[in-house]
């Protein structure tokens, strides 16, 4: 018999008798804090930093400001060509962009509870880029901000999308003597911008 | 070597032990604070374990829809019946890919399956990329908390580590730098490897897709980066559907560090462009697991080690003491299961309090079941002789009032005229590292009685 027939019989044979799937009823978790103070501060709880903003076209300039040593920058907005350094078509390899230092995205979704933040391949041209930049600034409307996590995945609910990731905080580590190190392997440093 | 022996060794360094007890019982307090901020947190844990039974009981067309899902995603799938298969997979798939180098994110699956001596075996670089899994690499440990993999090494310890393998500076253990460093080591790993490992969280029936949690970052920089991806699962951790990920995701973070959600929750479902993405379902042992009720709740566990955190044994005796994958009080109901010989004595390293079915986020009854383990181990097992003669002796003695009531006038006795050398001597285990307390000159029957005579 072949590994899978085995487990699967295995697990026939072995499993109790079915029991009911519960339901989720969500007016058991409503707590009535307001929805932006509440994301502000889980975001900072994470270690991250929340703008306001009046418009999306402003966040170019104030990034620019915020990290003015910064050499490498990309960005999925569109018209900003002058702020972009590298050219994604050019990029061959993900490697290629080991020396990003500021890139800018946009998210559809956030999570006031958590401060999380959903960002997925229609939102990425290449999924390393969250990951391997220094410094990652995100755009969200106010808008897109909900309470809880159920209410996240109401919203993602028929995405079909080949990866995305909720994403709260800069990277971060306590491997050593549980002492807190922003930093570890991802983006050293988050700002939101809410539009 | 039995636990209490084991915690013997830990415990020689005082100094070291208070520390992690203190260290843990930190992480137990952020997560109590995050866990009270969260209104309904009890309906939260309540669907956490319902949603899990649930999926136990219909477990094998769970994996049969994901498996389903995922081909469909152009994923493919493989089957393990236990650890040994489950290496062999991952080795066959490398060799397919020609894969010498391989960077993994922590995953309890892989340890428990021992696939880096079988990988490197056969001259295959593994490299642990969660900073804590890298320090215990280099030291040649296993882990000794699932979540807080290095929490028994000092910064002092690390140090030298980086120093003597990564050719760090001296810096006193300033954790700012070693990590810096890590990151620089590991930056290079991540660019070059030719296959990423990680583990999966949670598995999702429905899409086809699973999900992986890291603070680090790690398991994205490396399967986002390497060509080949293999995410290596226990059937166990299917979930129905995606919307169930919003209860388990309220509930892993805070109850593991006390933080609201893991920096990173990834969600993979299909390869990138040009990349390849496997899957390796994993049984060893948990089919048979499923089989007992009265400890097939323990495979609802979603490892975050929130019972460690809590345990006052695991807290004073350290994760390595318990010689098992997965250490502490969840560990100690998994491992009898797997042998029961090897691991006899860890449930009964418990006090019984109850306190990680408290915290436990899906409401496993883990101290109901080492209970019910004890029992099974005391019936099955050889019991040392004093132990059994002793407990003979207590049974006749607790039977009959009358002797219970002499042998009682002659301990309390004894420990007020008795010298604390007598007293304390050897098989007085009770007496190590404490005082007996002052015999009383009436027990609790005497003084009860006087008292209505008095009344
Ligand atoms: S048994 Fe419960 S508390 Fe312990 S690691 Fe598993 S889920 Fe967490």
């Amino acid at each position: 018999m072949s590994s899978r027939a085995d487990i699967l019989a295995r697990v026939k044979t072995n499993k109790p008798k079915l029991l009911n799937i519960p339901n989720i009823a969500l007016d058991v978790f409503e707590d009535g804090r307001d929805l932006l103070k509440e994301f502000t501060v889980k975001v900072e709880t994470a270690g991250g930093q929340v703008f306001e903003t009046q418009s999306k076209d402003l966040v170019v300039g104030e990034v620019q400001k915020l990290f003015p040593e910064a050499k490498v920058n990309f960005s999925t907005l569109e018209n900003t060509e002058d702020f972009n350094t590298i050219n994604l078509e050019a990029i061959k390899t993900p490697h290629d962009l080991e020396d990003l230092d500021v890139l800018i995205v946009e998210s559809n979704v956030g999570v006031a509870e958590n401060g999380a933040i959903w960002l997925n391949d229609a939102l990425l041209p290449m999924r390393i880029l969250p990951f391997i930049t220094k410094h990652l600034v995100v755009i969200l409307k106010k808008d897109d901000l909900v309470t809880f996590m159920h209410q996240a995945y109401q919203k993602l609910n028929g995405e079909d999308t080949g990866f995305g990731v909720f994403l709260s905080g800069p990277s971060k580590t306590a491997d050593i003597e549980q002492s807190l190190v922003i930093g570890a392997h991802g983006a050293l440093s988050l700002s939101v911008f809410l539009v | 070597m039995s636990h209490s022996k084991a915690a013997t060794i830990f415990n020689k360094d005082e100094k070291k032990v208070n520390w992690h007890d203190k260290a843990l019982w930190f992480v137990r307090h952020k997560r109590d604070k995050s866990v009270h901020s969260v209104e309904g947190w009890e309906n939260l844990r309540n669907l956490g374990q319902g949603i899990k039974a649930h999926m136990l009981s219909n477990l094998d067309n769970y994996l049969i829809q994901f498996e389903e899902k995922a081909l469909k995603n152009g994923v493919q799938v493989h089957w393990a019946k236990d650890g040994d298969e489950h290496n062999k997979i991952v080795h066959s798939i490398l060799k397919e890919h020609n894969a010498k180098k391989v960077v993994k994110s922590k995953s309890m699956l892989t340890e428990e399956c021992h696939l880096n001596p079988f990988l490197e075996a056969d001259g295959i670089e593994v490299i642990d990329t969660d900073l804590g899994e890298r320090i215990v690499q280099l030291a040649k440990e296993p882990p000794s908390h699932i979540v807080l993999p290095a929490i028994h090494k000092t910064k002092e310890e690390v140090d030298e580590l980086f120093q003597e393998h990564l050719g760090t500076k001296p810096c006193g253990g300033d954790p700012q730098y070693l990590t810096g460093e890590a990151r620089k080591h590991l930056r290079e790993k991540f660019v070059n490897a030719d296959a990423a490992i990680t583990g999966v969280n949670f598995a999702i029936a429905d899409t086809g897709g699973f999900v992986v949690c890291t603070n680090e970052g790690n398991a994205d920089m490396g399967a986002h980066l390497a060509p080949v991806h293999i995410a290596c699962m226990g059937i166990e951790k299917i979930i129905p559907k995606q919307e169930h990920l919003g209860v388990f995701l309220r509930l892993l973070g805070r109850s593991a560090t006390g933080q609201h959600i893991t920096t990173y929750s990834s969600h993979f479902r299909k390869p990138r462009e040009g990349a390849k993405m496997h899957i390796v379902i994993v049984d060893n042992g948990r089919t048979e697991q499923l089989s007992r009720p009265d400890f097939r709740a323990s495979l609802q566990c979603i490892r975050c080690g929130a019972c460690m955190n809590t345990c006052p044994i695991y807290r004073r005796s350290g994760g390595h003491s318990y010689d098992a994958t997965i250490p502490g009080p969840i560990g100690s109901i998994l491992s009898p299961g797997k042998d029961l010989k090897k691991h006899s004595s860890l449930p009964f390293a418990s006090t019984l309090c109850g306190s990680c079915s408290d915290v436990c986020p899906v409401k496993i009854d883990i101290h109901a079941q080492l209970y019910k383990w004890r029992q099974i181990i005391t019936k099955e097992m050889k019991q040392p002789f004093v132990k059994k003669v002793s407990m003979e002796m207590m049974g006749k003695m607790f039977a009959k009032p009358s002797q219970f009531e002499k042998v009682g006038m002659v301990a309390r006795w004894s420990l007020r005229n008795l010298p604390k050398s007598v007293i304390n001597s050897k098989p007085n285990v009770w007496g190590r590292e404490r005082d007996l307390p002052k015999g009383p000159k009436e027990s609790f029957d005497e003084w009860y009685k006087n008292r209505k005579k008095n009344e």
